[in-house]
């Protein structure tokens, strides 16, 4: 009885939580429908023009975008998760915060029988439970008509020339705490190692720039405020394609790669739905067109990239070395290394 | 007593239209309040977010944590400095504008709503192009001085922003309690030998109390509740308690924390303001 009414409350109290959250498909959704939570702006517009309306539309699949930041729609998840029904059916999700909502168990599993194109997947880029869909990897960026010697290590940033001349995003914090990682430990994966914390530290106390959004890095670097900063190969090749004076080196010690990818929640209301979207955002057509529009190489291994695409997309011989961190670490230190940066490097 | 019986049936007869108001208001506002309290004395769990208990230990944290104190201490001190400020701007921009007459004051007043219209977050926009790196401060400055001034990311950003927010509220509240305040005890004032300025003060900044600290409250709540504002205008580094909780609540997924510093924040504001309404002498208390 005792336990009744502690599960009762609980109910109540975890209801009462997705109350803000309660614009909810009907019950009786749709099959024909799959709710998918995703970034806004570009991203979202490729999803619409390259998945939603030439693959799933003939397939009777109708789309509806719950456009977001990721922060909310893991709170979103994480509330909903004793619900029968979720609201979304496909969560796009960054690498880290999937293992993250994977370690507490909210995630489907998935796998080539569910996900035919999963089995295209490059292999570095495979688990149970994640569609990974675009990736690209950290590297130094820096104004080529301002600096004729740039960086080429994350410990070159610690010069004293660059001093106020170096931003980074805020957003990113985990990545750039990783680049630090490897340079300090040649672990990615020990963001909480004292060495990797000197070392950003250091970073901040040269004058180090925090931007609020990727966007405003490039904003940055065409103002004149930055000269150097740490981003993903294909936000350069954006900003490039927009007339934004940056270049980009890949770091020797290791450059980490930014994967951004969807996963399906184990309440989703459509989950056959949901692997249908998993397997049409896979196709070669759908990759190949967002590596054209937004410099993001694809994940799997029948998108072949040509043309200007091929070029600006090709890695430089010899080829970087490539980091794929252990999600299942970073993904339970995301936590630790937020409070560290908000209070040391933020704060600092 | 008949007399008071019958002024008292009317409202008794009115106290159900009430109950509808009332119901959303304990339903909309207070519920949800009690729940983020319930939540502040839970347990954070990363694979759990947050496990069922009875515990301080998100306040003592909170308490015992001089990060956190120097959060509340900033965000305080920007809401006392907007308010002063938008009091300092207000209260003589009100004034002039409830003694006003005629179309002028109606293309005043419209002038003075007018940024109202547009959201906070757009106009925290419009100050980033003024206030950015090769904006119009600092490309105008450049141009005449050779010399640059580089605005975004500092206090500055931020008070002039939530200035500009609040300020509107201020203007209009103050306007409408001088606007009960008839002009002509000013003028028996001045007619008695009162210069202009002692005939204010004398007269009516003490009438116009109560109108002036229900501003200067609103203007203080806005002050200490800004997200937007020091989100765009402060940047990562300057930390106020809404961003603050908000990354705790989005990012870290730390919700019991959250809620403390919800609550932190609500309480403080609602002591400040208690407060502050006592320092104002008792007979023009609100």
């Amino acid at each position: 009885m005792r336990d009744t009414i502690r599960l009762a409350r609980r109910g109540l109290l975890a209801s009462a939580a997705v109350l803000p959250f309660a614009a909810t498909r009907p019950a009786a959704a749709e099959e024909g429908q799959v709710v998918i939570a995703t970034w806004g702006g570009d991203y979202a517009n490729l999803l619409r023009g390259n998945v939603d309306e030439p693959i799933l539309a003939p397939e009777h699949l109708t789309v509806v975008q719950d456009v977001g930041d990721e922060d909310p729609r893991m709170a979103k998840m994480f509330a909903q998760r004793r619900l029968p029904r979720g609201s979304d059916d496909v969560v796009c999700l960054q690498a880290v915060r999937a293992h993250e909502a994977n370690q507490a168990g909210l995630l489907e599993p998935l796998d080539a029988t569910k996900v035919p194109n999963l089995a295209h997947v490059l292999p570095n880029l495979r688990t149970s439970f994640y569609g990974p869909h675009i990736y690209s990897p950290q590297v130094i960026i820096y104004n080529p008509d301002k600096v004729p010697d740039p960086p080429k290590t994350f410990t070159d940033l610690l010069d004293a020339k660059w001093k106020g001349r170096v931003g980074v995003g805020d957003i990113n914090y985990f990545y750039v705490m990783m680049a630090a990682a490897l340079s300090a430990t040649g672990d990615a994966n020990k963001v909480d190692a004292p060495e990797t914390q000197a070392l950003a530290s250091k970073l901040n106390g040269n004058g180090l720039r925090l931007y609020p959004s990727t966007d405003s890095i490039g904003a940055g670097v065409k103002s004149g405020e930055i000269d150097v900063g740490l981003m993903w190969l294909a936000r350069v090749i954006m900003w490039q394609n927009a007339g934004i004076p940056v270049k980009a080196n890949f770091l020797p010690e290791g450059n980490v790669l930014y994967l951004s990818g969807m996963v399906v929640p184990k309440n989703a209301g459509n989950k056959p739905g949901a692997f249908e979207y998993l397997n049409a955002m896979l196709e070669p057509a759908a990759q190949q067109a967002f590596a054209a529009k937004m410099g993001y190489l694809p994940t799997v291994d029948n998108a072949k990239l040509t043309g200007k695409v091929g070029q600006q997309l090709a890695f430089p011989d010899p080829a970087p070395k490539l980091v794929v961190p252990d999600y299942d670490i970073t993904g339970k230190l995301q936590g630790p290394t937020s409070e560290w940066w908000k209070k040391n490097i933020q704060h600092g | 007593m008949a007399t008071t019986g019958q002024a008292l049936r009317p409202a008794r007869a009115a106290a159900p239209l009430l109950a509808p108001a009332t119901l959303v208001v304990a339903v909309m506002l207070v519920a949800p309040l009690l729940l983020v309290l319930r939540f502040s004395l839970d347990r954070y769990d990363p694979t759990e977010l947050m496990i069922e208990t009875v515990t301080g230990a998100n306040y003592l944290r909170f308490a015992a944590d001089p990060f956190y104190r120097a959060v509340l201490r900033t965000t305080l001190g920007v809401a006392v400095a907007c308010t002063v400020l938008c009091l300092l701007l207000g209260v003589p921009i009100g004034y002039r504008l409830a003694r006003m007459r005629g179309r002028w004051k109606t293309a005043c007043v419209l002038a003075t709503v007018l940024p109202l219209v547009v959201g906070s977050t757009v106009r925290a926009v419009g100050w980033m192009i003024l206030f950015a790196r090769g904006g119009v401060i600092d490309a105008t400055l450049r141009g005449l001085t050779g010399h640059g001034l580089e605005l975004m990311y500092t206090t500055t950003a931020v008070v002039s922003g939530i200035v500009s927010i609040n300020l509107p509220f201020v203007i209009l509240t103050v306007q409408s309690a001088i606007e009960t305040i008839d002009a002509e005890l000013e003028e028996a004032a001045q007619s008695l030998g009162a210069a202009p300025g002692r005939a204010f003060w004398r007269v009516v900044w003490p009438l116009a109390l109560p109108g002036i600290t229900v501003a200067a409250i609103l203007c203080f709540i806005l002050a200490m509740n800004a997200y937007a504002t020091p989100y765009l205008l402060g940047g990562p580094r300057f930390q106020m308690m809404a961003p603050l909780l908000f990354w705790e609540f989005g990012t870290n997924n730390n919700w019991p924390f959250a809620s403390a510093l919800a609550l932190v924040l609500m309480t403080t504001t609602l002591v400040l303001t208690a407060a502050g309404n006592l320092l104002i002498p008792r007979r023009y208390r609100i």
